[in-house]
């Protein structure tokens, strides 16, 4: 009696880190211009830079990839407002902005922008009650919480916006379980955690967060493949061990997950042949999986990788070059 | 990027499948770069509507052709007599319901849902009421639909009461409804409201869930809900400020407080004053032991020698 959890079917195959593989993956998907998959990701092609760029960093791996190029992409997605799009032929949007920074952040390149351009954009998203919205169009989400405040941190402008309401407003979305979800009533998801608390560990304000009650939460994730879910009662996906793990490290609970067996939950979930992670053993690879499952590992002691920050996803020395500080617990 | 076997296929079935995905591939590609050209153009019209639609039903996250169509719409309905904006809208809902149906989580399709509410001339609350419990019937779990529902019954004003009942039909009716029991927690303090004004659920209600909640793990223990939920109807009140711990010491003279929850000592946050045998002492300054943040619950005397009574 009882309904059977949802999980994958144990999977133990690869059990080692494909370094080498990863980075061919990486260096053939950024070549692949024409390919399906990229032209039709294009409504999110910066955020797509910003994973195999700090995937690279992360292997140490980072020369390879064609700086110039990218660089002039971004500086051509910044739009008159300020904002930046995904692509050229987009509309800017919070969510790109911040992918954007990031990049020009990793290559040290922040002057070919807009900076106050970009400041006053993301100032002007700022709503009444603290919250951000993620364009002209008004949608509302803690994720445009944590991407205006990372943003503004990592270009030194929280001055910019009413810190005090955008806390009060992160503060406004924590639930009976100790998470937060996308608005003020909305049920807790990793995702949105991740960024509430990203948005409390840039402020100093990690206190106001239940750590015991939170922590609990986040490590019940955990399932007995060794993969983390997103919320209770579904799969568990490699994204997930980022989402999950970088919160639990926020919040000073890393070790509430068994390690081990998501380690191999993890490089269960990599492509022998292609190089790259999936979502989960078994499935399709691509960048944005093969960024997180780097990140986890990187936060999990992996030493072939460089120091991952929980906050930025980004590496620690980055972090360290542009003298960003937060509050980890 | 979620969800997608890798399936083995031989070489004839990959250069179909190439085939198949080339022609895809140019087909969104001319239709994108048609809808763009005809945006620089500042075209609002039936075709600009067609391509968009046509576009954003298999590709629902390319939001910028979901700002384009607002634009279109937008204009429609500030040109268009009230009747026609009305049916336009109603096209648009209809529209967006297919596009939900075959992909329920889209968030550029929930909120352009909300946008077009907010726009009609007349919105039916109680038929976006019956979306939302149809598409939660197909999975109470999805986020989306639980947030536009909080949307719709905000905008119409449904009773949380009702809500409440509608939360207690889908949990009999399946316990293992983490969801339903997350709306509860909500609705409980609002329509049970403890008598203290504490903003938690009254007493005799909160036992009465803990019935509720119990029956959920007996019937099913492997159902989480019920034992997360069971944690929070066992929880604790809010932590009164006081000082837990002491230490004082005359030489050198240093006292360190620690308070039962962190909060920022001084100008403007909490004051802590000594009194030493019924003297206040003046000129204490504190200082805070966390330095990655203003708030604490550690905090050290510093500079006592300039204290004075």
């Amino acid at each position: 009696m009882g309904t059977a959890a949802k999980d994958v079917i144990d999977v133990q195959q690869p059990n080692n880190l494909l370094l080498d593989k990863h980075v061919e993956y990486i260096c053939a998907y950024e070549n692949k211009k024409d390919d399906y998959e990229y032209v039709m990701t294009e409504y999110l092609r910066m955020s797509g830079i910003y994973w195999c760029i700090t995937a690279m960093d992360l292997m140490g791996h980072l020369h390879k990839m064609t700086a110039e190029d990218i660089i002039k992409v971004v500086k051509k997605c910044q739009h008159e407002c300020g904002g930046v799009s995904p692509s050229e032929g987009h509309d800017p949007h919070l969510l790109y902005t911040l992918s954007a920074v990031q990049i020009l952040c990793t290559y040290d390149a922040l002057d070919v922008v807009d900076v106050d351009g970009l400041v006053l954009y993301v100032s002007a998203l700022q709503q009444e009650d603290g919250s951000f919205v993620g364009d002209m169009w008004g949608e509302v989400d803690t994720r445009f919480s944590f991407c205006a405040l990372a943003c503004l941190a990592l270009l030194h402008r929280l001055d910019a916006v009413d810190v005090e309401k955008a806390i009060e407003f992160v503060l406004s979305c924590k639930n009976f379980d100790g998470g937060f979800g996308t608005k003020p009533g909305s049920e807790s998801h990793a995702g949105q955690i991740y960024c509430c608390l990203g948005v409390l560990a840039i402020t100093g304000r990690l206190h106001e967060v239940d750590a015991d009650l939170l922590g609990w939460w986040l490590c019940e994730r955990q399932l007995p493949s060794g993969g983390l879910n997103g919320r209770p009662e579904k799969l568990p996906d490699v994204c997930y061990s980022w989402w999950v793990l970088s919160s639990l490290a926020m919040i000073g609970k890393l070790h509430w997950i068994d390690r081990d067996k998501l380690v191999s939950f993890i490089l269960a979930s990599q492509d022998e042949e292609t190089g790259g992670f999936a979502d989960r053993p078994g499935d399709l690879v691509d960048p944005f999986h093969t960024l997180f499952g780097l990140a986890g590992q990187s936060l999990l002691g992996e030493r072939k990788l460089k120091e991952i920050n929980p906050v930025f996803c980004m590496p620690q020395e980055v972090i360290n070059r542009l003298d960003v500080h937060v509050q980890l617990l | 990027m979620h969800g997608r076997l890798k399936v083995r296929t031989t070489a004839e079935q990959q250069e179909l499948k190439r085939q198949e995905r080339t022609q895809k591939l140019n087909k969104f590609q001319a239709g994108f770069n048609r809808a763009s050209q005809k945006r620089l153009n500042k075209e609002y019209d039936k075709e600009s509507l067609l391509i968009t639609g046509q576009l954003l039903a298999a590709n629902p996250d390319v939001s910028t052709l979901w700002n384009y169509r607002r634009e279109i719409i937008q204009h429609l309905l500030d040109v268009k007599p009230k009747e026609e904006a009305q049916l336009l809208c109603s096209e648009e809902q209809e529209f967006l319901e297919a596009c939900l149906r075959v992909n329920p989580k889209s968030y550029g399709v929930w909120h352009h849902r909300s946008w077009l509410l907010n726009k009609m001339p007349t919105p039916d609350w109680k038929t976006e009421l019956q979306l939302c419990n149809k598409f939660l019937e197909y999975d109470e779990r999805n986020f989306h639909c639980w947030d536009y529902r909080r949307f719709v019954v905000k905008q119409s004003g449904v009773s949380a009461e009702e809500e409440l009942e509608f939360t207690s039909d889908k949990i009999s009716s399946n316990f293992s409804n983490y969801s339903s029991w997350y709306y509860r927690s909500k609705l409980l303090p609002v329509v049970h409201p403890s008598p203290d004004g504490s903003g938690r659920a009254a007493e005799d209600v909160l036992l009465k869930e803990f019935q509720l909640v119990q029956n959920a793990f007996f019937t099913d223990p492997n159902d989480q809900s019920a034992w997360f939920y069971h944690r929070w109807l066992l929880g604790k009140g809010e932590q009164k400020l006081e000082v837990d711990c002491l230490y004082v010491s005359l030489d050198p003279p240093k006292i360190i407080v620690r308070l039962t929850k962190p909060v920022k000592v001084g100008s403007n946050g909490v004051a802590l004053s000594v009194s030493v045998q019924g003297k206040q002492l003046s000129n204490v300054h504190w200082q805070n032991s966390a330095s990655s943040s203003l708030y604490g619950s550690l905090w050290v005397s510093f500079n006592m020698m300039y204290a004075t009574y």
